[in-house]
């Protein structure tokens, strides 16, 4: 499992972020993207020595200057469910895809060499194709 | 090509963290980068006048940049491990 994708089901969920400058951030995650920035909702920033607090409605924050996030226990049980969804997806393509395959295949006769081209100009008269 | 650490994957691995901070937990993934997935986590505070003392915390993405070491508990011997008599320095952040 990629931590990015926990981090994306963790969508919606509550959950604490601690910068490498050791304030935390408490809120509910809107978005993410691949480089771990995120879009905090209805944040309790907490300063580094845990006295100061501030609250804010949003926030984004720069993937770079995140130490770690805690997430809620039950979202890693969310991920596998999706992981499984998509697998399926998958398998369809593939087995379609494999069904279509050798003839087309044979037909065209692959990539480069004589008898492939020959056997591509004989079955395809679109001038484009060359 | 393998980093190594896909054979640690829903094993449990102490992970020393660039601040010198030490969690330990079920590695449940990791990627390119080294940010890893600790499931059921708790993380140990070392000192010297009282005992380990043992903070739980659930699941965590720790980022790559904050990772020192990881390393594989055997926890046949971790269990046996008498955390409040251990008594030991905390460790210091990384200098860089």
């Amino acid at each position: 499992m990629l931590p990015l994708s926990l981090l994306r089901t963790a969508q919606n969920h509550p959950m604490l972020v601690e910068l490498k400058n050791g304030e935390t951030y408490n809120g509910h995650l809107v978005s993410c993207d691949n480089w771990m920035n995120i879009n905090l909702r209805e944040v309790i920033c907490t300063s580094r020595d845990g006295d100061k607090f501030w609250r804010m409605p949003e926030c984004y924050i720069r993937g770079s200057t995140i130490k770690y996030l805690r997430i809620p226990d039950e979202v890693i049980d969310m991920v596998k469910e999706e992981t499984a969804v998509k697998n399926r997806g998958r398998d369809n393509k593939g087995a379609k895809s494999q069904r279509g395959r050798p003839a087309t295949r044979g037909n065209f006769g692959g990539r480069g060499g004589k008898t492939g081209n020959i056997g591509g100009r004989n079955l395809n008269p679109k001038p484009k194709q060359k | 090509m393998s980093t190594g650490l896909d054979v640690f994957v829903n094993h449990t691995v102490s992970i020393i963290t660039s601040d010198g901070r030490n969690f330990i937990g079920t590695l449940k993934g990791f990627d390119q980068t080294i940010n890893i997935i600790l499931d059921e986590s708790h993380e140990r505070v070392y000192s010297t006048t009282t005992g380990v003392e043992q903070v739980m915390l659930g699941l965590h993405i720790i980022r790559g940049d904050n990772v020192a070491i990881i390393g594989l508990i055997d926890e046949e011997l971790d269990n046996r491990l008498n955390l409040a008599n251990i008594k030991a320095e905390p460790l210091n952040s990384v200098v860089h």
